[in-house]
């Protein structure tokens, strides 16, 4: 006779109680597995926040990398340029130099002939000297000659007077 | 035949030409009055000399300035006082300007030829030796191949020379210019002191005789030829005086507007340029005979005279200094 409360769907208070418990049991589980959901919600949407912010960074780095890229490929064209642009200028300065060193041997030629000139100036202004001093000695000797000549001529005149010839 | 002298040769010749035509007032008084000084200092200080007096187409119907000399210096000894006359046709065959009455470079010739002296001095018969240069010459120090040069002072031309000595010719006071001289020519009123050893002066053969259309700037001539024949020219160190600035600087602005009528010939000749003089220069072959004790005559001989022109003596300097190398 044990089994009435059983079927007449009562339970003894032992049982009950025990059921109650564990009700309680489960409702406070349920609670706290509730409060982890939660909990785990809100990391979820932490971790979530953290990832999009992550992946904004990535993005950042990526166009950070694709403009450092970009800045690199503009600078190896500029290093390019400029390596042209050295190289240019080593040819140019290669050129300078090739005609600084012509114009240093055509200045030595120059001032070697200047110092040819001024030495043949100066012998041809002596011997312009030369040539004038002859003109004056020879000059003088005509004037000389002359002088003498008239006298010798008058003199026979005179000569020529006493022998009785027409003067 | 060629009037050596005798007896030792003395350390000093020295040249003077002149002649009796009273040149630039009392010319015989202001000859003797040096002489007489030079000679005695040069006595005092113990420097063996020789007056060696050329005249130079000497005038006729007056005495002859030898004469007179002998006369004034007749203490001296012949050896001491030595005059050549020059024929005066020398005068007249020699010329090549009219203008020029007395070619004094060609009788200073004449008398370096004759020099005796170890040294040859050519100078003026009114200059007067300072006390530094008789102090050089006593040193007896003086070297072979050097031409000597000594600035002139001029003296105011008012100074009462009657008694002249030191103490006139020292005093700043009585000084009116200072002919400078600079190297490398050292000219500038050349003609009165240049002093060269014997065998240089008969190498150099003596003043220009090719050119002899203007007797001045002869003696900076003679300079020239000294420097391009590689001869140093130096500043004895110490001026000779003359009395007054000369003829040359009284008469010169008479002749600034017409410098070919000048009475010593054109101011502007080229006189950087070099002579050669021929064997015969200082009238080497003419004829001397004694006419008096210590003065000789030269007599006329065209032997004597060279070519009237003779161009091939006139060179220019650059090509005597390659010769001369």
């Amino acid at each position: 006779m044990k089994r009435p409360p059983r079927i007449l769907g009562l339970v003894p208070a032992s049982g009950y109680d025990a059921l109650e418990e564990q009700r309680a049991k489960a409702e406070s589980r349920a609670g706290k597995l509730a409060q982890q959901l939660e909990e785990y919600r809100a990391n979820s949407r932490v971790w979530k926040t953290k990832a999009e912010d992550a992946l904004g960074e990535l993005r950042k780095a990526q166009e950070a990398t694709a403009a450092a890229q970009k800045q690199f490929r503009q600078i190896e064209k500029q290093r390019d340029e400029h390596s042209r642009n050295a190289q240019k200028l080593k040819e140019e300065l290669d050129k300078v130099r090739r005609l600084q060193q012509e114009r240093a041997a055509e200045l030595a030629d120059l001032k070697q002939r200047l110092a040819e000139s001024e030495r043949d100036l100066v012998i041809a202004r002596e011997q312009l000297m030369a040539i004038e001093v002859k003109l004056d000695i020879l000059e003088g000797a005509a004037n000389v000659l002359d002088g003498r000549t008239r006298e010798l001529l008058t003199r026979r005149s005179g000569l020529g007077t006493e022998s009785g010839t027409a003067v | 035949m060629m009037s050596g002298g005798a007896g030792p040769a003395p350390y000093l010749t020295i040249i003077a030409t002149g002649r009796n035509d009273d040149f630039g007032g009392d010319f015989n008084g202001r000859f003797f009055r040096a002489l007489h000084f030079n000679h005695q200092q040069l006595v005092a200080a113990g420097i063996t000399h020789e007056f060696v007096f050329v005249e130079w187409r000497p005038i006729d119907k007056r005495p002859l300035l030898a004469s007179l000399l002998a006369d004034e210096f007749a203490d001296v000894s012949s050896l001491s006082l030595r005059s050549f006359v020059v024929d005066p046709a020398y005068h007249e065959a020699l010329s090549l300007n009219p203008r020029l009455q007395f070619q004094e470079f060609i009788a200073k010739n004449v008398g370096i030829r004759r020099a005796r002296g170890a040294f040859v001095l050519t100078t003026n018969t009114d200059i007067y030796f300072s006390r530094g240069v008789i102090a050089r010459l006593k040193e007896t120090a003086l070297e072979p191949g050097v031409l000597y040069r000594a600035a002139r002072h001029d003296l105011m031309s008012a100074l009462d020379v009657s008694d002249i000595g030191w103490d006139v010719l020292e005093d700043e006071r009585n000084c009116e210019i200072v002919n400078a001289i600079r190297p490398p020519l050292f000219t500038n009123a050349s003609g009165d002191f240049l002093l060269i050893d014997h065998q240089t002066s008969q190498q150099i053969r003596g003043f220009n005789e090719v050119y002899r259309v203007a007797k001045i700037h002869i003696d900076g001539n003679f300079c020239m030829k000294a420097y391009v024949s590689d001869i140093p020219i130096v500043d004895i160190g110490a001026p000779i005086y003359h009395v007054g600035r000369g003829t040359l600087h009284a008469m010169r602005g008479m002749y600034n507007a017409r410098p070919g009528d000048a009475p010593w010939g054109d101011i502007r000749w080229k006189s950087d340029v070099v002579y050669d003089n021929g064997d015969g220069w200082g009238l080497g072959f003419a004829p001397e005979r004694e006419i008096d004790r210590g003065t000789t005559f030269l007599a006329f001989d065209w032997e004597a005279v060279g070519p009237m022109v003779d161009l091939r003596r006139v060179v220019s300097a650059g090509l005597q200094q390659e010769k001369a190398l």
